[in-house]
């Protein structure tokens, strides 16, 4: 190669890389999106957009953008209560006097997205149908196992009859899980595909899904309560909380859905000048005690356990400050019902002195504890075993699969049981599962309930809880069951620890408290109609 | 050399298919399975078996690998069970982002890698050149792409807002443009999402370049040093040819066939920096969606993308393996 050649081949390579230099620094030019009114969300990407199939968080909270219940929490004084509904999709409702027929009169005019029509009585039926019948993939048909049957009335009444009175039938009808109203046609339109192609009622309706990138929802016009304020939601598949802080900072992102919020998160949220916006109940963490299983039968060795367990502590190093609160009841606040209960205190020489007093002055051992790798479960269980240690009970843990330990838990193989999760927020369902000897686990007999404390002394009041229909009187049974609890020492809870997203403040509004100003389940944001996007 | 072709390409077949059956069975070994990782902590036994029951994965797992091996065969690779969709049409959507930042990383470390090699090797006795080059090489290695990955975020994204956050820019659209003959009719509207493209595009190939570029620098520092000690090399000197000369037409020539060698590896090497680079950047692409599919056990999307991951490999080293033949004429297939 001469020279000459040389130099020009230089010189082409230099050029080359300039522009591309060039066109990467410069970028493209500034989106006409800014006159919009855009919400950007980093979060994970959720599965599914079919809202009857999907428990995962990001997709629990996607849901609620796109689809409406029958009915929706109640939002009073300013707060979006737990317990209580109003009409949403439904105009209003009537029970029958045996309380086994609701009667629920439609909204009229209601439309469903990209034109599917008006929303009808035929999509209520259609949507509980699906569910009841375990179309596959459907999760949350358990929740609907109290109705009979579904009669269309006419295109705008509906009559649902149900097995027998159940006192927190409107609870079940909130856009939550079961109660998203899907439309029928879309849904026998699109078959398999039907999961991203969503129609539903709310507030904005599914534009596009560019997969592991972003899905983009956009204000639904024809809206029955209104167009809300934002033109757009972009929904970011971000799976790093660190580039998610990044970009709560840039202003890339609003609002993160965060996978863990720690003490660093929390802390570098507040420093750059954004908020955590924390929903309670959230989750609840707890401990029960099988009542059946010696040593644990004796009532002294239970209150001995629960005198061991510092609960502050261990909720302070899994989530320090106001990351979550110690929990105050087996029911947790925020659920139909609650009343804060009382448990032994921290008191590791009390509890040494219960052991003794119950034959066991130096303490024991239980072999074989099996554990869940997954979620708060090691964390939380290596923490209770050092406390446990100190008064002679010494815990030898066997780590396995979530789904091992689900099966040996159901096995009746640890004496104590630490459980979690969210319920409808009322203490009939919550109690029911938890609580009723019907749901006490037997291998034997193969049930597979969740009653781990093995308790049987509150049958009586489930019973009446779930026949009275004053709201007074069964707020009194649930606060009776509480005590009867106390009393037998059944159950500890550690934590309930709330949904927590952060936002930016200067960008985007939320008319509710950032500390627990609304209650919500799986998403933080039960009216994301009500955000605003503020320049 | 076609005979050698078509010998190396039936030998690829088994290879695929030893890569297929670890990947479907190491899927399997993992702890944890799909229902489990959809469902989380209300993962209830009755709803584990409804699911399993749902996505096929109560069958013996004889008949699921069979079934996956002759499906594969008709190169239908299932749907995602998460989300889906087919994995052949997510994988297709992917594809050319991992494809762009793979080339443009390799870009990156050859621009930079193979020079300071070079120079490295040649100026080996002047520590003032060689040792900083050395350090240079060394922090490259030692510097994981995800942590560099953050820095250059941290720094040219968040506060010399040079570069965007997240995202891979309009590569569907520049893809489209250039099916349908847009680029022609559209050539403003064109270079602007090429430039979006790049301008995505910049911060990831960077790091992904740089830190193979710490390898590529070594590499070529050792196969230099090798080549000039030859006889040849004396010769060329002895007649009297300028240094440029020298190693420029007698000595990269020689050191391109172990540099060939190092290219064809870190095309590998790039493939898995991609997962993490991906993921860092959230860049949409192969890699990131691999990371994706393992957590959340979405078999056959797993599958798939490694089933990819390894085509690519055995395509290039057997491209590779071709270009030794244009590189070294000394060297032929039978």
């Amino acid at each position: 190669m001469s020279n000459h050649r040389r130099h020009r081949f230089s010189l082409v390579l230099f050029a080359v890389l300039a522009a591309f230099t060039l066109l990467a620094m410069v970028g493209p030019p500034p989106a006409e999106a800014q006159k919009k009114k855009v919400l950007n969300i980093a979060a994970k990407e959720p599965e599914t957009l079919d809202p009857h199939t999907s428990i995962l968080g990001q997709t629990q909270a996607i849901k609620r953008f796109m689809y409406r219940g029958l009915t929706r929490f109640a939002i009073k004084d300013g707060k979006v209560t737990t317990a209580e509904v109003q009409p949403d999709l439904a105009e209003s409702w009537t029970l029958s006097p045996d309380g086994t027929v609701w009667t629920f009169k439609l909204k009229k005019g209601v439309q469903f997205h990209k034109g599917f029509g008006e929303f009808t009585a035929e999509d209520v039926k259609f949507s509980f149908d699906r569910q009841i019948n375990r179309t596959p993939g459907t999760r949350f048909g358990v929740n609907l196992g109290v109705i009979k049957s579904i009669e269309v009335v006419d295109p705008h009444t509906v009559q649902i009859a149900l097995k027998a009175f159940d006192p927190i039938f409107l609870l079940r009808m909130v856009g939550y899980q079961q109660g998203y109203i899907v439309s029928k046609k879309a849904v026998e339109k699109f078959g398999d595909q039907y999961k991203w192609n969503p129609v539903g009622t709310g507030p904005f309706y599914f534009e596009r899904h560019s997969p592991r990138e972003k899905i983009v929802l956009k204000a639904f016009d024809k809206y029955h309560a209104g167009r809300p304020q934002i033109d757009e939601v972009h929904w970011f598949d971000v799976p790093e909380d660190s580039t998610k802080l990044i970009g709560l900072e840039k202003g890339t992102f609003d609002l993160l859905y965060p996978e863990a919020v720690t003490a660093d998160f929390a802390g570098q949220v507040e420093k750059m000048g954004a908020v955590i916006d924390r929903r309670g109940p959230g989750g609840q963490e707890r401990f029960y005690i099988n009542m059946t299983k010696p040593p644990f039968d004796d009532i002294r060795v239970r209150r001995a356990f629960m005198h061991a367990i510092d609960r502050k502590a261990i909720k302070e190093t899994m989530y320090p400050g106001g990351l979550a609160r110690v929990a105050p009841s087996c029911v947790p606040p925020g659920y139909f019902g609650h009343i804060p209960m009382t448990f032994p205190e921290y008191n590791p020489e009390k509890a040494k002195k219960l052991l003794a007093e119950a034959g066991h002055p130096n303490g024991f051992t239980i072999k074989n504890y099996f554990i869940s790798k997954s979620f708060f479960y090691p964390k939380v269980l290596t923490l209770a075993q050092e406390q446990l240690r100190k008064v002679g009970i010494i815990v030898e843990l066997q780590v396995v699969e979530h789904a091992t330990f689900h099966e040996n838990i159901r096995k009746n193989l640890n004496p104590f049981v630490l459980y979690g999760g969210t319920r409808i927020t009322d203490a009939d369902p919550w109690l029911s599962l938890f609580f009723d000897s019907k749901e006490i686990p037997d291998p034997a007999t193969g049930n597979k309930g969740t009653n781990f404390a093995h308790y049987r002394a509150i049958d009586d009041l489930l019973a009446a809880g779930r026949v009275e229909r004053d709201v007074k009187k069964r707020a009194a049974i649930y606060a009776e069951t509480q005590k009867r609890m106390e009393r037998d020492l059944v159950c500890l809870p550690i934590s309930d620890v709330p949904g927590q997203w952060a936002r930016n403040p200067k960008r985007v509004s939320t008319p509710f408290d950032p500390d627990y100003g609304e209650f919500s389940l799986h998403y933080s944001y039960n009216y994301p109609e009500m955000l605003k996007v503020l320049n | 050399m076609f005979q050698y072709v078509l010998r190396r390409l039936l030998v690829a077949v088994p290879m695929l298919l030893g890569a297929m059956s670890i990947v479907f069975f190491a899927m399997r070994v993992l702890p944890g399975d799909p229902c489990v990782a959809m469902m989380g902590d209300q993962a209830t036994t009755e709803a584990l078996a409804d699911c399993t029951k749902n996505l096929g994965l109560n069958r013996p797992l004889a008949i699921q690998y069979v079934d996956y091996l002759w499906r594969s065969v008709q190169f239908d690779f299932g749907s995602s069970l998460r989300q889906g969709y087919p994995v052949s049409e997510y994988i297709a959507r992917m594809f050319p982002h991992t494809l762009l930042l793979v080339m443009a990383s390799a870009i990156v470390a050859a621009l930079v890698g193979i020079p300071v090699g070079i120079v490295s090797a040649l100026k080996r006795r002047n520590p003032l050149i060689d040792y900083p080059l050395r350090i240079f090489a060394l922090l490259g290695l030692s510097m994981p792409v995800f942590w560099l990955g953050i820095l250059l975020l941290i720094g040219f994204s968040l506060h010399l807002n040079l570069f965007p956050l997240i995202g891979g820019g309009d590569l569907d659209g520049v893809i489209h443009m250039i099916r349908t003959g847009d680029l022609f009719s559209n050539p403003a509207d064109f270079l602007a999402a090429v430039g979006d493209v790049l301008h995505h595009l910049a911060l990831p190939a960077f790091a992904l370049g740089f830190t193979l570029a710490a390898t590529v620098s070594r590499l070529s520092r050792s196969a230099m040093l090798e080549v000039i000690s030859q006889d040849y090399i004396r010769t060329a000197r002895a007649k009297g040819r300028g240094e440029w000369a020298v190693v420029y037409k007698h000595a990269l020539r020689n050191m391109m066939v172990p540099l060939l060698t190092i290219i064809g590896l870190f095309v590998a090497i790039a493939l898995t920096g991609t997962v993490l680079t991906e993921t860092v950047f959230t860049r949409p692409g192969l890699g990131k969606m691999l990371v994706d599919a393992i957590g959340a056990r979405d078999y056959p999307l797993a599958q798939g993308a490694i089933t990819v991951f390894t085509m690519i490999i055995i395509t290039v080293n057997l491209v590779v393996d071709m270009l030794y033949v244009v590189v070294d004429p000394r060297v032929t297939y039978k």
